[in-house]
């Protein structure tokens, strides 16, 4: 479900690989997640343009994620939100939350 | 009714028999997947929802087909997946190292393929009486506690009027929330909130979250308080406190209604606009808050708006199971649509009741997760 892109000093690079986001895999994203912050202790960047639809456990999960990283001092940005996506996270201010990026490349120098 | 296909995914490294399995069980209701091995089978499970039942050969080159059960019963996404062993072996030790390894049945090859198909439909239709059991005990667990997430019926304010509808998805109660908490003959709160998360674990959640909610709420009045945005902060900050509710997190639309003045007051975590339609112009415009989720950061940011409603305005507010749709191209999240599919119905002036059977109710097939909107319409 996750693969790793990149890694570099200070961030881990991931490719998130679902179409649809939801309930049935938002438990194991979430367990592969933080087993990925725990082993590598950097912060994540995640690219999401697989994603085509997105639920409320998923987003639960992802929240939830970011909460942990944040416990440890890290980050999690996402990569590649398609638009519709986007505009949810825009919407129900997520925007806020998370930093977005259109691509690996526009994330900040390490 | 929509009537879902059963869907099997058949492993075999016959190409000849999986063709004419899959024409057969296609022709008896099913929708079929296919898999040449245990390696292929694993990785499109991997990359797909989970098939309702697996009719998996034993012999099969590499992998066979106690070792495939083996590495399913390993991983806690695949295991409880109904498992039916289809051999030519007539081994009586392999069945019985199947039968230890949870295979609910065993099929041997030579079998007319329309009984195997009867075999699949009653080990299918046994699943499913278990499961609606199962709900029905829980449900039942559920009503015993006497704690209702969503009200029975809308309340009377004056000077407004308010419905609501709610749909849980797939049945069963999930994490929506709704409330409508009277102070005194002039002061009303309404409350949405919606747990992420779908189904029981998320009901069960929303003890907690709408415990908090109406606590903080009736500490505030007894201050004298009336300031939504400050309710909405105290109830973060006591749930990001809360260790059982730290992974939880949950979106909340809290308004105030003044009977006296007709005055709305609203403060919104994470929630989506609200939808307010001007009868005068015949416009829709959206009210967006600036607050994030509850539970997420201790300072969430709440700001509060006054919503001037003037007579036959109405005021919507919703959770995103509203906006999400399913068509052929999958599910997607869809604001802009809802926007445009609600808007004829309040320019036609279509009561709230009309609106749902023709808008909310008319496509149940399209459901993706739990449904609430409640209507506030000025007198």
């Amino acid at each position: 479900m996750i693969s790793i892109h990149k890694e570099n000093n200070s961030t881990l690079l991931l490719h998130l690989n679902l179409k649809e986001a939801n309930l049935e895999n938002a438990d194991e994203f979430k367990a592969d997640l933080i087993t990925l912050i725990d082993g590598h202790k950097k912060n994540i960047a995640l690219d999401m343009h697989q994603v085509e639809y997105i639920d409320s456990s998923f987003l639960g999960a992802l929240v939830a994620s970011l909460k942990y990283a944040i416990s440890l001092k890290l980050d999690i940005a996402l990569v590649g939100l398609r638009k519709d996506i986007k505009d949810l996270f825009e919407l129900i201010r997520l925007d806020k939350v998370f930093k977005i990026h259109a691509s690996f490349d526009d994330l900040p120098a390490n | 009714m929509n009537i879902k296909l059963k869907k099997i995914l058949l492993v075999d490294d016959s190409e000849f028999f999986l063709k004419m399995m899959g024409r057969t069980f296609e022709n008896n209701g099913f929708e079929c997947w296919f898999a040449s091995s245990a390696a292929e089978a694993l990785l499109f499970l991997d990359k797909n929802p989970p098939p309702d039942i697996i009719l998996s050969d034993y012999e099969m080159p590499e992998i066979n087909g106690i070792e495939f059960r083996r590495l399913l019963i390993d991983n806690n996404k695949l295991k409880d997946i109904p498992f039916v062993f289809l051999t030519s072996a007539t081994d009586n030790e392999l069945m019985i190292e199947g039968l230890d390894l949870q295979a609910i049945d065993y099929v041997v090859k030579d079998t007319p393929v329309k009984v195997v198909i009867s075999k699949i439909n009653n080990i299918l239709n046994t699943i499913d009486k278990q499961r609606q059991l199962t709900e029905q005990e829980i449900k039942k667990a559920a009503q015993s506690l006497n704690f209702k997430s969503i009200p029975v019926q809308s309340p009377n304010i004056n000077g407004f009027k308010i419905d609501f509808w709610h749909r849980a998805f797939d049945d069963v109660p999930g994490g929506d929330f709704i409330d409508f908490i009277q102070v005194n003959s002039r002061f009303n709160f309404v409350v949405l909130g919606d747990v992420m998360g779908k189904k029981w674990s998320a009901w069960f959640f929303t003890f907690g979250f709408l415990s908090y909610v109406r606590s903080a709420i009736r500490f505030a009045v007894l201050n004298g308080e009336y300031s939504v945005a400050s309710i909405l902060q105290k109830v973060n900050s006591v749930i990001c406190f809360d260790n059982m509710l730290k992974d939880i997190m949950s979106s909340l639309s809290l308004l105030l209604l003044d009977s006296e003045t007709g005055q709305v007051t609203y403060a919104g975590a994470g929630d989506l606009p609200l939808l307010h339609y001007q009868a005068t112009n015949q416009q829709i415009t959206r009210i967006k808050s600036t607050g994030i989720l509850l539970g997420l950061f201790e300072s969430g940011n709440y700001n509060e708006q006054k919503i001037s409603l003037q007579p036959h305005d109405k005021l919507f507010i919703f959770t995103d199971g509203m906006i999400d749709y399913v068509g052929e191209g999958g599910k997607k999240s869809d604001f802009d649509s809802f926007e445009t599919d609600i808007k004829p119905y309040m320019e036609a002036g279509e009561e709230f009741e009309a609106i749902k059977t023709k808008l909310f109710m008319a496509n149940p097939a399209s459901q993706a997760d739990d449904q609430s909107i409640i209507s506030i319409y000025k007198n």
